[in-house]
């Protein structure tokens, strides 16, 4: 009878003590962010989680969402690996209980992330996540929990290669991917496409293998060919920079242009002038200057330096919160059904223009080119932009 | 375009060569390949980029620091993990395994405290060029080439002309004889130690200005060692050789062939070599190469 008494008291106690703890829980509405934060490309992975983080502290500052519920980040290391980003939103989801999820940039995590998320039905957001398989699977259905908030492959690569013919004239190319990289070679491809269709002609193509820095056995080749413009497809700011300097070493002067991959304030910096005179096209981003002041808080506060990885995760927490307020819950099918019905979003990073049916979005892009300063800083900046196409 | 393709190889296989021969050295002193080797040049690399970029000291002090910092982790590692592993009488094989372990230790500590965003040295030399017979070379590589042969020059003396290079041949032969005849194997062998992780901690300096310092910029250390392999493990003269080879063979694949098949070539070279004269070009017959 005691034994029994005593279970029933520790029961109403462990109940007395879970309450409160629940009505506090209630009013938190919790996002996840995952996103390499530990490993070669932390830099996008944490500037990511620090523009979360600043969109949360603004938002909560200003009274919260749903009539005064907070929100909290729930950061988690996804390594950029498919596996740990695979099993982190297991973990975000089943013990955290977060209702929406943003990240990661890599599509060969998001791949799989999709039919996770679809399977415990929480909607997830990947930033610059661009392969087609993100949000639509090999049998060309859509997963319906699963976002992003950049251009496809094929978007990209086509501006690209367009943009090189039609707007620069440069119609002899070499092309410079990475053996095995889906996002390389797609974009490659794509840019060959463009480029070819356009009236341009491929002199050379070259590859090397993920994590090189020696590419001068390939340079001696593209500089045999003589091209006019080289497209260098490659996402690693330090592969990026070293190829620049042993081109300009080799004396290989033609413009060397890229795409969003190239999108990092590092590059400049590390390539040390051998891009001057270099372009690349990606999202607008960094062309507006509410992005570069939102961006250089982040940096002053969090340290780092200014990536547009930051405003990826800036804009997936007011889009997520747009959602939210529009649904009138938090619930995480009605946060989808309300990503899913969005038509226009204007963020940081730009204005995105959303279809329902592949919840891919189609936005302008901004060709910036890089340049040495009078004092010595290497910048880039922004020289035209491209309107979006809408299907 | 072949001078270009040769001058890039040489480039390559100089960077090889200091760490091949590291693994050589230590080879021919306790028949096991130190799997850790890598990781001293990324320490070195990184101590370097702390003195330099952090705390804000010349280039050159800071870079001699980061040489020491890689000497002193070989050091230490030989003292508190491979010595110990020795006097219990343990097979080599448990040495290998003991490196193996350093070795994803300190990636996992180099993440840790570092991060495994690229880091890069402020002391920066210009993006410049040298034209030999219509073939390029940075200025950087130039130094880098220099360097390394000096290093290499300096390390043969050293080893065939002096009385520790002495003691050292003493001991790759017969390190129980050479104890009976009054040479101090321990000290010898952590003497080793230190130079290796010295040469170890230059070729990590001169990768980390030719490209950048990260956490797993030691798995540069498997190409050495394949290299010191085809050499002849054992051999510090068949180690520079073999890692020329390799260099030289790496850039020949890519820009004669296809860089995709680059690693296929590498291995490929070294699996016929085992098979044909599993002694290396220039090693003395072993048993149980690696």
């Amino acid at each position: 009878m005691k034994k029994a008494l005593s279970l029933v008291l520790m029961i109403v106690l462990i109940v007395a003590l879970a309450v409160p703890a629940a009505s506090a829980a209630d009013d938190t509405i919790k996002i996840g962010y995952i996103g390499d934060l530990s490993q070669s490309t932390a830099l996008w992975g944490n500037a990511g989680k620090f523009g979360a983080m600043e969109a949360i502290e603004e938002i909560n500052a200003a009274g919260g969402v749903l009539d005064g519920k907070m929100l909290e980040l729930v950061p988690m290391d996804g390594k950029g690996d498919s596996a740990d980003s695979v099993n982190a939103l297991r973990k975000l989801i089943t013990d955290n209980g977060i209702v929406a999820e943003i990240g990661t940039n890599f599509s060969s995590c998001n791949i799989p992330m999709a039919s996770v998320a679809d399977e415990l039905k929480v909607p997830i957001i990947g930033t610059a996540a661009s392969n087609e398989l993100v949000t639509i699977d090999e049998q060309g259905n859509l997963h319906p929990y699963s976002f992003r908030m950049c251009f496809l492959d094929a978007y990209i690569g086509t501006v690209v290669g367009t943009y090189a013919t039609k707007d620069l004239g440069l119609m002899k190319g070499a092309l410079f991917t990475i053996n095995g990289d889906t996002n390389s070679e797609a974009v490659g491809q794509f840019i060959e496409e463009a480029y070819i269709a356009n009236g341009g002609e491929f002199v050379a193509k070259e590859q090397c293998q993920a994590g090189d820095r020696e590419f001068r056995a390939q340079l001696a080749k593209i500089k045999k060919a003589n091209p006019d413009i080289i497209f260098v497809v490659m996402n690693d700011y330090a592969m990026n920079a070293t190829f620049a300097k042993q081109a300009r070493e080799m004396d290989i002067t033609c413009m060397l242009m890229g795409h969003d991959g190239w999108d990092s304030d590092q590059l400049a910096e590390e390539a040390q002038g051998a891009l001057d005179g270099c372009q690349f096209v990606s999202r607008i981003g960094f062309a507006m200057p509410e992005a570069n002041d939102f961006a250089d808080k982040i940096v002053e506060k969090y340290g780092g330096t200014k990536e547009t990885e930051c405003l990826f995760g800036r804009d997936g927490v007011y889009w997520i919160v747009d959602a939210i307020e529009r649904a009138g819950s938090a619930d995480p099918t009605a946060i989808r059904d309300a990503l899913e019905a969005t038509e226009v979003y204007e963020g940081l990073i730009g204005q995105l223009v959303m279809n329902a049916e592949t919840h891919n979005p189609v936005m302008a892009c901004e060709v910036f080119e890089f340049s040495t300063t009078e004092d010595g800083a290497h910048v880039k900046l922004p020289v035209k932009t491209v309107e979006a196409v809408v299907d | 375009m072949f001078l270009q393709q040769l001058i890039t190889g040489i480039s390559i296989g100089g960077i090889y060569a200091l760490l091949a021969t590291g693994y050589s050295l230590i080879y021919s002193l306790l028949d096991f390949s130190n799997w850790a080797h890598g990781e001293f040049a990324m320490l070195g690399a990184y101590f370097a980029i702390v003195f330099a970029n952090m705390v804000g000291l010349p280039f050159m002090l800071a870079a001699l620091l980061g040489v020491c910092g890689g000497a002193l982790i070989s050091f230490l590692c030989e003292k508190l993990v491979y010595r110990h592993i020795r006097s219990t009488g343990a097979p080599n094989m448990f040495l290998m395994i003991g490196a193996m372990g350093l070795s994803t230790i300190f990636q996992q500590v180099a993440n840790l405290v570092f991060t495994g965003q690229y880091r890069s040295f402020k002391f920066k030399l210009p993006v410049s060029t040298i034209e030999i017979a219509g073939a390029y070379l940075g200025v950087l590589d130039l130094i880098s080439l220099v360097l390394t042969a000096v290093i290499l020059v300096f390390l043969i003396y050293l080893i065939n002309k002096t009385k520790f290079g002495l003691n050292v041949r003493a001991i790759a032969c017969n390190a129980g004889a050479a104890r009976v005849l009054g040479v101090r194997v321990d000290r010898s062998i952590a003497s080793v130690f230190l130079l290796a992780g010295s040469l170890a901690g230059v070729a990590g300096i001169l990768y980390g200005m030719k490209y950048n310092v990260f956490p797993t910029m030691g798995n540069i250390g498997l190409k050495a060692f394949v290299a010191s392999v085809v050499g002849g493990l054992g051999s510090v003269p068949g180690a520079i050789v073999g890692s020329l080879l390799l260099g030289v063979l790496e850039t020949f694949v890519s820009g004669y062939i296809s860089s995709s098949l680059r690693d296929f070539f590498s291995f490929a070279l070294l699996i016929v070599l085992l098979l044909v004269k599993p002694s290396g070009l220039f090693g003395v017959d072993v048993q149980d190469k690696a």
